[in-house]
């Protein structure tokens, strides 16, 4: 074998697993100093820091079955993990010959994978590989660069079947044969290496399994989607209206496109601020904005006949608004709440009269509250009648508690119609107490507020969740991984609110 | 018989009024003879919620209302029928009245709340004193 070896580099005639006991040293120095040595071997191996290991330090079992699967899977084949991330790398072993020709094409097909086919024969001519280690994913290419000058000396290969030459060809570090004993400063810069190496190796892996799982749960979702509307749709067009859902859903379909009239609205107000339009078109923008609000206000009235419990649960709104929501709705004292704070420069006349007019919402809010609080127990107490019955089991409810109950629900449409007269009163009266300029930063102020918290609520949905198999992967690398998760996070949430 | 009280009792006092006066008359004469008697009165049906939000917002405002329970009142059926008169809607209940002057239901006591007339309203009947 060893005399197949080409450029006589290593002397490395053994294939990898046998050569555990082997101490072939010497490309391994050139491979750190000399990047443009002539001996470049084509290896497709992606654990270098394994087999160097292996063949550097010999004797050092500490990743020996890391090695010995690295080296069986060198010779069978690459691991699954990695393949779909490298789609190119062509299996060229031929099992049979160990230690024979391997067809060295990795090279050319990988054109900008950094690792290449785990051909390890040893190249015939120098090509400089480092530009084409750059080429390949960052985090991954630098290790493995170093990595791969040292890995391809020990791997016997038969060096006469290297085609070509790709100019992708990873270098092969100094094969040199020389067989000069490892010092204490290379040892520790192979180690480095090593340890580099791996975890740029975990770092994608764990980067990989999170974009397959996310693609999966994302075709996942939009099936989901695609069923839904096809059932939406179904329901919507051919329900007579009696259906209660359809109700909803028709108001979901309002709700859409009122969302879509009030970004028109926000980026008119917008406009018309920074370009500095003068009082009377800023009313006129305001104006219709604030008949906007109507219009929303009638369409909820309208679609609470149908389905009230629709309405006030807040099932068409997000999920972060509808944690908060009161009585199907924004809480207008919260809403003047915060005004106050982003309206300043505000008059001492205008303070007062905003806090007055927070203040009477206040009290007109816990009265509704109180009221929807009385029907409640009302309606307790009517389904759940006090005279206990002979009979073991529930008992029915008579007719007539049943009816009252219903009409006791009723009720629910009126508050929520008081809601939403209270929420329009307050946005009236906010425009009659502030200039108009003032009034057309309040909707903006509102209108980005609830775009953030319906975002919030997506960005909650799709959030990255730490995923516990792939810790289980490697028991060594689940600190690495989980700070890679977060990594990614941070840049996800900038990238959202970054809009506004 | 009929007096001013800012106090609870005038709740009790109003509906006792009430059976005192009688059947006769002509309902909407007695409501406004009743509107005229306190500060605020407001007519509802005591199994009504929103009359109970009504009542708990002004008793959060430091008023107590005159309250008339159409339904504990032998007339109460005359009084709603000329209530609807008066107002033109069909949900009658809860009306106010303050200083002997028609307010409105719900959503306009609401309304006045929010655009700051009702509080010199009750001032001005009496009804406030802050």
């Amino acid at each position: 074998m060893a005399s197949q070896r080409i450029g006589g580099d290593t002397g490395l005639s053994e294939s990898l697993p046998s050569t555990h006991h082997h101490a072939p040293t010497y490309g391994v120095f050139q491979g750190i100093n000399t990047p443009q040595s002539t001996l470049m071997n084509e290896v497709g191996v992606f654990d270098f820091g394994e087999l160097q290991e292996a063949i550097v330090l010999q004797g050092i079992n500490t990743r020996n079955d890391e090695e010995a699967k690295a080296s069986s899977l060198f010779i069978t084949g690459r691991p699954a993990a990695t393949l779909e991330m490298f789609p190119s790398w062509p299996i060229r072993f031929h099992q049979t010959s160990r230690g024979g020709c391997k067809s060295g094409g990795g090279g050319e097909e990988s054109t900008d994978s950094g690792v290449n086919t785990n051909t390890l024969s040893s190249k015939l001519e120098p090509e400089p590989h480092h530009n084409h280690f750059e080429s390949q994913d960052s985090p991954i290419s630098s290790h493995h660069h170093q990595q791969e000058d040292q890995e391809e000396q020990p791997i016997a290969i038969c060096d006469a079947s290297r085609k070509g030459p790709s100019p992708q060809q990873k270098k092969k570090g100094a094969s040199s044969t020389s067989e000069k004993p490892l010092d204490a400063k290379t040892l520790r810069r192979l180690a480095q290496n090593r340890e580099a190496a791996r975890k740029s190796r975990l770092r994608k892996k764990a980067y990989v399994q999170q974009l397959e799982s996310s693609r999966l749960k994302l075709t996942q979702l939009e099936q989901d989607l695609q069923r839904a509307r096809s059932q939406g749709m179904v329901l919507g067009c051919g329900g007579a209206g009696t259906n209660i859902s359809s109700g909803g859903l028709q108001f979901d379909m309002e709700y859409g496109r009122w969302l879509e009239e009030e970004e028109r609205h926000m980026g008119e107000v917008r406009r018309g601020i920074e370009a500095g339009l003068s009082d009377g078109e800023l009313r006129v923008i305001v104006e219709s904005y604030m008949r906007h609000y109507q219009e929303l206000f009638r369409v909820k009235g309208e679609a609470a006949k149908w389905d009230v419990f629709h309405i006030i649960n807040g099932t068409w709104t997000s999920p972060a608004e509808r944690c908060f929501l009161w009585i199907g709705g924004f809480r207008p004292s919260e809403v003047i709440g915060m005004l106050i704070q982003h309206l300043e420069p505000l008059a001492e006349q205008q303070i007062m009269a905003m806090y007055s007019l927070r203040h009477s919402s206040q009290q007109a809010e816990e009265a509704l509250s109180q009221g929807l609080h009385q029907l409640h127990h009302s309606l307790l107490h009517t389904i759940s009648p006090a005279t206990p019955t002979p009979v073991p089991g529930p008992p029915p409810l008579g007719l007539q508690h049943m009816l009252s109950a219903i009409s006791k629900l009723a009720n629910l449409e009126a508050f929520l119609r008081q809601a939403d007269n209270l929420r329009q009163q307050s946005l009236e009266q906010l425009c009659r107490l502030l200039t108009i300029r003032q009034a057309a930063r309040c909707f903006l102020v509102i209108g980005d507020y609830y775009a953030r918290l319906r975002a919030l609520s997506s960005l909650w949905a799709s959030r990255p969740r730490e995923s516990t198999m792939m810790m289980n992967d490697d028991n060594n690398s689940s600190s690495q991984t989980s700070t890679d998760l977060q990594m990614f996070q941070p840049c996800h949430q900038n990238h959202h609110f970054s809009n506004f | 018989m009929h007096y001013q009280t800012a106090s609870w009792g005038s709740y009790v006092a109003a509906s006792r009024s009430n059976a005192m006066v009688g059947v006769g008359g002509d309902p909407l004469e007695r409501i406004e003879r009743l509107a005229s008697e306190n500060a605020v009165v407001i007519f509802s049906i005591s199994s009504c919620c929103m009359c109970h939000a009504i009542k708990r917002l002004f008793c959060g405002m430091g008023v107590n209302p005159a309250v008339h329970e159409l339904d504990e009142d032998p007339s109460g059926k005359d009084l709603e029928r000329a209530l609807i008169r008066l107002l033109g809607t069909s949900s009658v209940v809860p009306v106010v009245f303050i200083g002997g002057k028609l307010v409105g239901t719900m959503d306009r006591v609401m309304a006045c709340h929010i655009n700051g007339t009702l509080v010199p309203l009750l001032k001005e009947a009496g009804a406030l004193w802050l």
